[in-house]
């Protein structure tokens, strides 16, 4: 364990994460944990994060009952965390924006992210429209075609958006530019990271800026059920939204739950399911679940969201799988399509793909005899319109 | 110790592995204490274009981790060799199969990119205690106290050793390999100043120029020049090696 650090940079009983980081971003790595520490004791900040997100986000975001699509998969009750209502329509801005605050706390001035599907890029660009940032947006050239809209409201933000062409052109090769970019201009920018990956202190970063959606869910579910679900359920690409639904549910004894893109096949290179086809190894400044060669190169992945579409599991989610206290299952790009569908024309929401991987869930978790299950609907989906009309031939 | 007066990169594979032994015999004949040689990998974070390109088309060619320390076994008409590398593809061939890899090779020392001290320590220790240690890097962003720490967990093993195995890699600029930042040498020249002033240890300096003037700025500092991004560069037009050293030894 690298001891400059304070808080504790590993994860599980595999001690997974860590801070695998080229030198010139060891500093700012440890500059950015010790600012990250002042502001959770900063009564100051704490409030001033927490007044954005009821007036800039919108929250808290709902807990929507749906209990025509429970009825139709033959479960007693199903509960949605509404994230696709949080400002930008997903969860990302919960940490875009609270790293923004951060940012500026520590006197930077510019703001370099990765994004894949776009939702992080759009949070990010959004909460540096609103806090007078300047922002650069890396993001794969496979991800703006088939993410468009997203592109468009970046730019709308202000922000500029940088194609990064390599290899397949997806989050992967994003978060490689935004990496190097940010060991360009670590003296006056802040990378904000958008999953909880990366390098220490990312992944506590990220994640302790998600849980804000667990703790919500949790009380509105006490609120308006009287009692816990029995298995509460998110898709995982990273890990943010994973780990923000999952983590405050940790004391409960219910069923935690993570969906990963199974993409189009069980080889590698046709899924992006890093339980069952990854091996360890370290991508991106963390040791974590990884598909990659038996070189070590990392693998190609696919899969019809682009949000999921990332051969590492972020490293806390893979050692609380590892260490069994939360279960990984795959939804393919098929069984996601057909579930967005559906939440479509039983309650009139609309979900981002990513969240219809979990949504694909449900069948299974209704056949293994589960009555009450929440589920985390992390954004919306209006981004995959054109991917919908295509595949569900509308 | 006289001064190593150019420390050359080459990404193994690029061109090609059959013709990495004859680039390393020729820097050899220069007089060159060492080379660096740079396993190619998919997602090299800390590498500029040129060496990324590099990267991909050696891994196109089937340049595998295994395969380019097999070439480099039993070389005898080699300088030194820095392993370049980032942690992952050493991770996953394991300890032991990497130590059996480069016990028969010119190979003295590991230059792993994203391997901070401390990280993986067991497998450090067992490197190191083989006859390969980490060379440390110094960062622009590194302080001082930091600096002075980093030296000492990655230790000088003393006048007795090579040159690959006694230095500290400084890179002089921020960002990645091959970035040069205009050409203005004098935060280079304060900041070797600066480290020369905690450390009597060999420098090899990374920053981002090739011109000849500029290398031997750094020479005249009683440093060792880093070429690497305009050495791949020039090495892929054809240029032969001979004639791209002997041009930035003057």
């Amino acid at each position: 364990m690298n001891d400059a650090f304070v808080l504790p940079t590993r994860f599980g009983a595999q001690g997974l994460g860590g801070c695998y980081a080229p030198e010139t971003l060891m500093q700012p790595l440890l500059d950015l944990e010790a600012a990250f520490r002042a502001a959770l004791d900063d009564p100051g900040f704490q409030a001033e994060l927490k007044a954005e997100l009821r007036h800039f986000v919108g929250r808290p975001t709902p807990l929507t009952p749906a209990p025509r699509l429970a009825a139709k998969l033959g479960l007693k009750a199903l509960y949605l965390k509404r994230e696709d209502l949080a400002h930008t329509g997903a969860h990302k801005i919960n940490n875009a924006l609270a790293q923004a605050l951060l940012a500026r706390r520590m006197g930077r001035t510019e703001i370099i992210a990765e994004t894949g599907a776009g939702q992080h890029g759009v949070a990010t660009a959004a909460a540096c429209a609103r806090l007078g940032l300047r922002c650069t947006v890396y993001m794969g050239v496979t991800d703006m075609a088939r993410q468009a809209p997203n592109v468009a409201r970046m730019r709308l933000f202000g922000a500029t958006v940088r194609p990064v062409e390599a290899g397949q052109g997806t989050l992967k090769e994003a978060v490689n530019e935004a990496l190097r970019a940010w060991a360009g201009h670590c003296t006056e920018a802040h990378y904000i990271l958008g999953s909880a990956l990366g390098p220490h202190p990312f992944p506590t970063l990220v994640r302790s800026f998600q849980t804000v959606i667990g703790e919500e869910a949790r009380a509105q579910v006490f609120e308006q059920a009287g009692a816990l679900p029995e298995a509460v359920v998110a898709c995982a690409g990273g890990g943010s939204n994973g780990l923000g639904l999952l983590i405050p549910f940790a004391g409960d004894g219910l069923r935690r739950m993570a969906v990963e893109a199974g993409g189009h096949g069980r080889a590698l290179g046709e899924h992006a399911a890093r339980l069952d086809g990854g091996r360890m190894g370290v991508l991106h400044g963390c040791r974590t679940l990884l598909l990659q060669d038996e070189h070590g190169h990392t693998a190609e992945t696919a899969s019809v969201s682009a949000g999921l579409d990332y051969p590492a599991l972020g490293p806390e989610l893979a050692a609380l799988v590892l260490d069994g206290k939360v279960e990984v299952r795959r939804a393919s790009d098929d069984e996601a399509l057909a579930a967005a569908r559906l939440l479509c024309e039983t309650e009139g929401i609309l979900p981002a793909l990513e969240s219809s991987h979990a949504l694909a869930l449900l069948p299974a978790l209704a056949a293994e005899g589960a009555a009450t299950v929440l589920l985390g609907l992390s954004g919306r989906g209006d981004k995959d319109l054109s991917t919908y009309q295509s595949r569900l031939e509308l | 110790m006289t001064l190593n007066p150019l420390l050359p990169f080459l990404m193994a594979g690029d061109p090609s592995l059959e013709a990495l032994p004859g680039l390393l015999a020729e820097a050899r004949a220069l007089g060159l204490d060492a080379v660096e040689v740079g396993l190619p990998h998919s997602d090299p974070i800390a590498d500029g274009p040129v060496l990324q390109a590099a990267a991909h088309r050696a891994i196109g060619r089937g340049a595998t981790p295994r395969r380019v320390l097999e070439s480099l076994a039993g070389l005898t008409d080699s300088p030194d060799l820095i392993l370049f590398t980032y942690v992952n593809p050493l991770l996953q061939l394991g300890l032991d199969p990497l130590l059996r890899l480069l016990e028969p090779t010119p190979v003295r020392s590991l230059l792993v990119v994203d391997l901070p001290f401390g990280e993986e320590p067991g497998f450090e220790a067992e490197l190191r205690a083989a006859g390969y240690p980490m060379v440390p890097l110094l960062a622009p962003t590194t302080t001082s106290d930091r600096a002075k720490a980093l030296l000492g967990q990655r230790p000088d093993p003393g006048p007795g050793a090579p040159f690959a195995q006694r230095f500290a890699y400084v890179v002089a600029r921020l960002g990645v390999t091959g970035a040069g930042q205009g050409t203005d040498l004098d935060p280079v020249v304060a900041r070797v100043r600066d480290l020369q002033g905690i450390t009597a240890r060999p420098l090899a300096v990374g920053f981002g120029l090739s011109d000849p003037a500029s290398l031997r700025a750094v020479r005249a500092l009683g440093a060792t020049p880093v070429i690497g991004s305009a050495l791949v560069a020039d090495l892929t037009t054809g240029r032969p090696i001979k004639a791209c050293l002997e041009a930035r030894l003057v």
